[in-house]
């Protein structure tokens, strides 16, 4: 019964769920609308996926809770503050509107310039890695190098301007090698997919349940 | 006997990561200060762009996905603004956007700012609409395939979606002559071409992250995609549109930086080479 | 002229820029601080947007008439007892909706988007009325995309064995081309964030009153505290 209850019946949520969407799409039964029932499940899970975006800061509140409790040396300060940073934003977009002025000038002054940052922040680390790590060892690196060169060369725009051969080089290198590698990786992804896909329906991939018991694992 | 003195090769190795740094830095300031004013080719793939826009007819509705982050605002605003710049000045399209990314609704804000639709008579809810930031990805732009009424009745600040002339007669996929998306998440670039163009066939244009573009050549390929081009493709499109802004100033910086690279890659293979065939381990 | 609140906002902005960058260099107080802000900052954004998506797609339409939602905003709640030690389980029920829902709709297109298209463009290659360079590309083309596929299907080692080596053998060629090419753009992306970073800092930032001033104040006190706790002055930590 325990197992049916936390095993079983979610899986079988999977399971209906996904037909209902797959039979929307396939399929045409006379007398049966799939169309209304997909459109209301749909919004549901539009709803439901914003409920999972307070994970982020109930997370962090319990690991950074601990921190803060324990008084971890060098670190407590940082943890109080990126607590009081979540409630902070909360607060202020909350009451005042997701795209209010004053929202907003909070995100402008901290996420926005820190989100940009942080991501641009690689490049430095890639700077670094052409020149230690991009070296033509053997064949494959070889190629890498090569390949890299002529398209670092033509997305530079002055050098594509003036030295023009460089466009069509790179043109080709893109459409054959690039496209063809990527497509037989991307048909190889959609068929990994689909069998993800239809072993979690059938409840052979359980990841998503989470931690299980040592009898709902047998089951 | 005591260490062994380091040859050029080691020196050249070992140049310290503060150095390079250093260099890169000063590399990107110099033509920030004194610009080059390097020429800027356009590719074929923005001027494809850029005609299928000039070519809908008038009355036609443009579905846009502000799906990208902060982190890839410096990229991909500049080519939003040059594009939306393109649709206002043209005129006669509607533009009703939609975001599948969290920052997606203040970027907007932030991109109209910079736009100032008023400078070509368009009006909110008459011209262009932002209907707000739908959680889900996929689940969000199947949703609003089907219907948006059904999804969302409002627009972002709230305001009913009846309410504005702009969305009389448009409500899901099918009402749409055009898709186009603005996205750091494969996610969202790729479910696109699953949602809308697989389900209902709308001409998609896509601008992703460089570094995202060959992950997605594959459906331009295929046909699934009009025109794939990368946020650094800007500068061209403001040429294109004749708004030359963020995106071109960005020209002699890239040119000289990837000098810079192109530097780095011979001289770290020139010391690799060079400690190989002198007789140096690894 | 930019008023008070804006131009406090383009402090705080640059301020945050300069200290994240920092962390190329060393690890410092300062990088730490932005660090923590911006995590902060990122779950709070999360929390502001999933409260407003629940009311906006959820509680309007509930208030308007549809009190089916009830169940959604229960569903919603439960998965928060993921948390509990006991009844973690109860969150599985949600879970399942959602993951349902995602298997549903992204399986249903996969097969067309991914699978059939992709195989039509790849077999309507042309290798025959068209010019020798073309042909001689598309059949590149062909060879490649059918190795990386045999590369990736077919997984067991006498798969690859003998004169099989080849397929795999090319297929990594294929690949290697390819990653060089998302390595290129890679970096040109990664620039041209750089470059925006940097052109807010120089146009927006340093044109504002006293900001050349505290530009090279930050960046001493940054290398200041980059220096060893030990080595320093002060602050010295407390072993």
């Amino acid at each position: 019964m325990s197992v049916l209850v936390k095993r079983t019946i979610p899986i079988a949520i999977v399971f209906l769920t996904a037909l209902l969407f797959l039979c929307e799409f396939f399929i045409t039964i006379p007398g049966i609308d799939f169309k209304s029932t997909a459109t209301i499940v749909n919004n549901w899970g539009i709803i439901l996926t914003a409920f999972t975006l307070g994970f982020g800061a109930v997370n962090l509140f319990i690991f950074h809770g601990r921190h803060i409790s324990r008084r971890t040396k060098g670190q407590w300060p940082f943890s109080l503050w990126l607590l009081i940073v979540i409630i902070l934003f909360t607060v202020v977009g909350v009451s005042t509107g997701a795209s209010s002025s004053q929202y907003t000038w909070l995100y402008n002054s901290s996420y926005f310039a820190l989100s940009a940052t942080v991501y641009s922040s690689l490049g430095f680390y890639m700077t670094s890695g052409i020149y230690r790590a991009l070296r033509a060892k053997n064949i494959e690196s070889g190629l890498l190098l090569i390949v890299g060169f002529i398209v670092l060369a033509r997305n530079a725009p002055a050098i594509a301007a003036g030295f023009p051969p460089i466009i069509p080089w790179a043109a080709w290198l893109s459409a054959v090698p690039t496209t063809s590698a990527q497509r037989g990786i991307m048909i190889g992804a959609a068929l990994g997919a689909l069998a993800l896909g239809i072993r979690t329906m059938i409840g052979r991939e359980t990841g998503f349940l989470g931690k299980l018991t040592e009898a709902e694992k047998g089951g | 006997m005591g260490k062994e003195s380091k040859t050029i090769w080691d020196r050249l190795e070992d140049i310290p990561r503060e150095v390079l740094y250093g260099i890169l830095i000063i590399t990107f300031i110099m033509p920030m200060l004194f610009p080059i004013g390097f020429p800027v080719p356009i590719s074929p793939e923005v001027q494809r762009w850029y005609n299928f826009i000039d070519n809908l007819p008038a009355g036609s509705a443009i579905m846009i996905d502000f799906g990208y982050s902060g982190g890839g605002e410096p990229e991909l605003g500049p080519m939003a603004v040059a594009v939306y710049h393109h649709i206002f000045r043209k005129g006669g399209l509607k533009a009703i956007t939609m975001s599948t990314s969290i920052e997606g609704t203040l970027l907007w804000d932030k991109a109209m700012a910079e736009i100032n639709p008023a400078q070509y008579g368009r009006q909110y809810g008459v011209d262009y609409i932002h209907i707000g930031y739908i959680t889900g990805t996929e689940t969000a732009m199947a949703a609003v395939g089907k219907s948006i009424r059904a999804t969302t009745t409002t627009d972002y600040h709230g305001a009913s979606l009846d309410s504005f002339p702009i969305m009389n007669g448009i409500d899901n996929a099918g009402d749409f002559s055009l898709l186009i998306c603005y996205t750091t998440g494969g996610d969202q670039s790729e479910g696109w071409v699953r949602q809308w163009y697989t389900t209902y066939q709308t001409p998609y244009l896509c601008a992703v992250l460089a570094m995202m573009v060959p992950t997605m050549l594959p459906y331009q390929k295929a046909g699934q995609i009009v025109s794939l081009v990368s946020g650094a493709q800007a500068g061209q499109m403001e040429l294109l549109v004749g708004k030359p802004a963020r995106g071109i100033k960005s020209a002699d910086v890239i040119t000289m930086t990837h000098i810079l690279c192109l530097v780095l890659v011979v001289v770290g293979n020139i010391a690799y080479f060079g400690k190989k065939f002198s007789g140096g381990k690894k | 002229m930019a008023d008070f609140a804006t131009v406090v906002q383009i402090w705080f902005a640059a301020l945050f820029t300069i200290w994240i960058y920092s962390i190329a260099f060393r690890d410092n107080l300062f990088f730490k601080f932005a660090e923590h802000t911006f995590v902060g900052a990122a779950a709070g954004h999360s929390l502001v947007y999933g409260v407003d998506n629940v009311l906006r797609y959820g509680w309007a339409p509930f208030i308007a008439g549809n009190y089916l939602y009830i169940i959604v905003f229960i569903l919603g709640l439960l998965l928060y007892t993921r948390y509990h030690g006991d009844y973690f389980w109860v969150s599985r029920f949600p879970l399942a909706v959602i993951v349902g829902i995602g298997i549903g709709l992204a399986m249903r297109t996969t097969v067309t988007a991914e699978f059939i298209a992709q195989i039509q463009s790849t077999a309507g290659t042309k290798l025959l009325g068209v010019d020798a360079w073309t042909a001689f590309s598309n059949l590149v083309f062909i060879i490649i995309t059918l190795s990386v596929v045999y590369y990736f299907i077919f997984t067991f080692p006498k798969m690859h064995a003998g004169g099989l080596g080849i397929i795999s053998t090319i297929a990594k060629y294929g690949m290697m081309a390819a990653f060089g090419y998302s390595f290129a753009n890679t970096v040109l992306s990664r620039y041209n964030m750089i470059f925006g970073r940097f052109d807010f800092i120089m146009s927006t930032w340093l044109p504002l009153p006293y900001a050349m001033i505290a530009l090279p104040v930050a960046l001493i006190l940054l290398i200041y505290s980059m220096i060893p706790a030990e080595k320093r002055p002060w602050p010295k930590t407390q072993k």
